[in-house]
């Protein structure tokens, strides 16, 4: 943003503090000039937009998607391009060890902040867009650690998954429910505790009980879950972190069988 | 050569950095399904019944042939203690925290000590020193930051460890809940020591570079636990600091607080930390899932791996998982013995 004119970079400025300060008259008001500049407020607006989610500037996220709003941004772009792109730099940084789990945590508060406003915008347009893979997610019983469990909700959601977040402590009966109901295409389990580990094995059985094993895939992960534990339990994953979780989903259901072919 | 020493010497004489007669083997947690069931304990009973406590911890001691005995079975009593809400588990499942607070002025400690879990905590370690003289009575207890933790809720520390390296405002609020904690530590370390225990265990979990910032750590978690260490250290009891996940970036800090030693899990490379650590001794750091389904050759190997790392006792990486068996922990106790007869 360097080589905007001066006069741009000023407004920019003013925006920012408008942001911060929550000042939604400002905002309204800056927006307006800035269209009138001439500049253009899309790649301004997303870049700003991706910045801020990963930094985990709640309150900014928030101004800049009023900007968004007010200047007509696609609201599927702006989340996609903006606010969920913020989520997945600060992901990388994460993976590359440059980034630790507060500022995944910062990053997503920053993330749903905006997204809380495109909601209405989104939901308006969501006849035309296609049905986004459903995954239940959940820590397993007698596990109450759910920080890890967020964070990959919070990826998985920036990367266009309709997650179904059955919360910490559950049941392995509650995750074949809501596989069922939601007609999933993914459960994801997580574990912070070596002591509750052998929930994960126990849901697979009874997905192999109810028949419905091939319908989905079954994610699983948490401090001590390895690669050779997943696969001794039949899950199809462990990846190492909720970065990888996320690439490893939207790769794997790629050629996946549709969700009416599965569920019929 | 040193003579054979009884398992309490053994323990503390490696916490004073003194020569031992084989290298100690110390758990920094008890609930063992099997040995519960074989004491005749009864859940939940055991958590509040301090003959069943003790009569449970005591077996990991002689018939594993561990070295220390350990109560209570949990981090859970300092957060019962203050009302908040506490899941009792099952017998193969510890308790959980479930509930936290919106601020620091709404924790209310002046009746800590008259808590049924900490009134069981405290007689199982009177039970537990003279049932086991020859033991390192050890008190599991909560650190500070994890307490604090606890008391505003886990995914509210991450967030407030970040927040309040950027604003002044922020680290006031985090440092009024860690002062809160220190008060309700500094309670209960003087109440255990009272009741006899040899050694303090803290497992500070939630100072993590795994949920915290490894700045925050420095700068706000290594006062706090070097201040009720010190204060354990003025009642005349050593410390031991566990922290979970992988610590290598924090050991430096870990060992400046004073801590007799430190334990860390397998996340890290004992190798690397014992050199980071210095003199401080570095004990840990066997897979714990190893004692749930581990083959001798993998509970031996682990073994070996650490020690040759420079660990100062052989530990469970985070806890001895309820699921173990006792013929698992009796090849991890072998195993060090072992290891000690060919190297000391």
């Amino acid at each position: 943003m360097d080589d905007l004119p001066a006069k741009v970079q000023e407004l920019i400025k003013e925006l920012d503090e408008a942001a911060e300060d929550e000042d939604l008259d400002k905002i309204k008001e800056l927006t307006q000039i800035l269209l009138k500049t001439g500049v253009d407020v899309e790649t301004i607006t997303l870049e700003k937009l991706s910045l801020l989610v990963m930094e985990g500037e709640e309150e900014m996220s928030q101004g800049w998607t009023r900007v968004a709003i007010q200047a007509g941004l696609d609201p599927f772009k702006t989340l996609i391009e903006g606010l969920a792109k913020g989520m997945s730099l600060i992901g990388a940084k994460y993976e590359k060890g440059e980034a630790f789990v507060p500022q995944l945590l910062i990053a997503s508060s920053a993330m749903y902040g905006g997204m809380d406003l495109l909601d209405p915008y989104l939901k308006q347009e969501k006849n035309t867009a296609s049905k986004p893979l459903t995954v239940v997610i959940g820590t397993v019983e007698g596990d109450v650690h759910d920080i890890g469990k967020n964070i990959v909700k919070t990826l998985l959601s920036a990367n266009g998954f309709n997650c179904v977040d059955l919360g910490n402590d559950v049941p392995a009966s509650r995750f074949i429910e809501a596989a069922k109901e939601n007609r999933a295409t993914v459960i994801s389990m997580s574990t912070l505790m070596t002591t509750t580990m052998a929930e994960m094995p126990k849901v697979i059985h009874m997905l192999e009980e109810e028949c419905i094993r091939d319908k989905l895939l079954v994610m699983v992960g948490g401090a001590p879950v390895t690669t050779e534990y997943a696969s001794q339990i039949k899950a199809d994953v462990s990846p190492h972190d909720a970065v990888s979780a996320a690439s490893w989903l939207k790769a794997s259901v790629l050629n996946y069988p549709s969700e009416s072919a599965r569920w019929g | 050569m040193v003579a054979e020493m009884t398992s309490k010497e053994r323990v503390l004489s490696m916490l004073n950095r003194k020569q031992v007669d084989r290298v100690p083997v110390v758990t920094g947690s008890t609930m063992v399904k099997e040995y519960i069931e074989k004491s005749g304990g009864v859940w939940p009973d055991y958590h509040s019944n301090p003959e069943m406590m003790v009569n449970t911890a005591g077996l990991i001691h002689t018939d594993a042939g561990i070295d220390n005995v350990v109560v209570p079975f949990g981090m859970f009593i300092e957060s019962h203690a203050v009302n908040l809400e506490v899941k009792m588990g099952r017998i193969d499942i510890q308790p959980s925290v479930r509930s936290f607070f919106s601020n620091p002025e709404e924790v209310k400690y002046d009746n800590f000590l008259e808590d049924k879990y900490v009134k069981t905590t405290l007689d199982a370690i009177k039970l537990a020193k003279e049932r086991f003289p020859d033991a390192a009575v050890t008190a599991f207890l909560v650190a500070p930051v994890t307490l604090a933790g606890d008391l505003m809720g886990a995914e509210n520390l991450s967030v407030l460890s970040i927040k309040c390296l950027q604003k002044e405002k922020q680290m006031q609020k985090m440092k009024n809940w860690i002062s809160v904690a220190l008060e309700i530590n500094k309670i209960y370390a003087r109440a255990c020591v009272e009741a006899g225990a040899d050694v303090l265990y803290y497992s500070d979990a939630s100072a993590s570079p795994n949920l915290v910032m490894p700045e925050f750590y420095y700068e706000v978690a290594v006062p706090a636990e070097k201040e009720i260490g010190d204060f354990v250290h003025s009642l005349g009891c050593p410390w031991e600091l566990h922290i979970c996940g992988n610590t290598t970036p924090i050991v430096e800090g870990m060992a400046a607080t004073g801590a007799n030693c430190l334990s860390v899990e397998q996340a890290v490379k004992m190798s690397e930390v014992t050199k980071i650590a210095g003199k401080v001794p570095v004990i840990g750091n066997i897979t714990p899932l190893l004692m749930v389904e581990g083959s001798e050759e993998q509970i031996t190997g682990a073994v070996r791996n650490a020690l040759d790392g420079g660990a100062k006792a052989s530990m469970l990486g985070c806890g001895t998982p309820p699921l173990s068996t006792s013929d698992r922990l009796k090849t991890w106790v072998k195993a060090v013995a072992d290891w000690s007869a060919e190297n000391l």
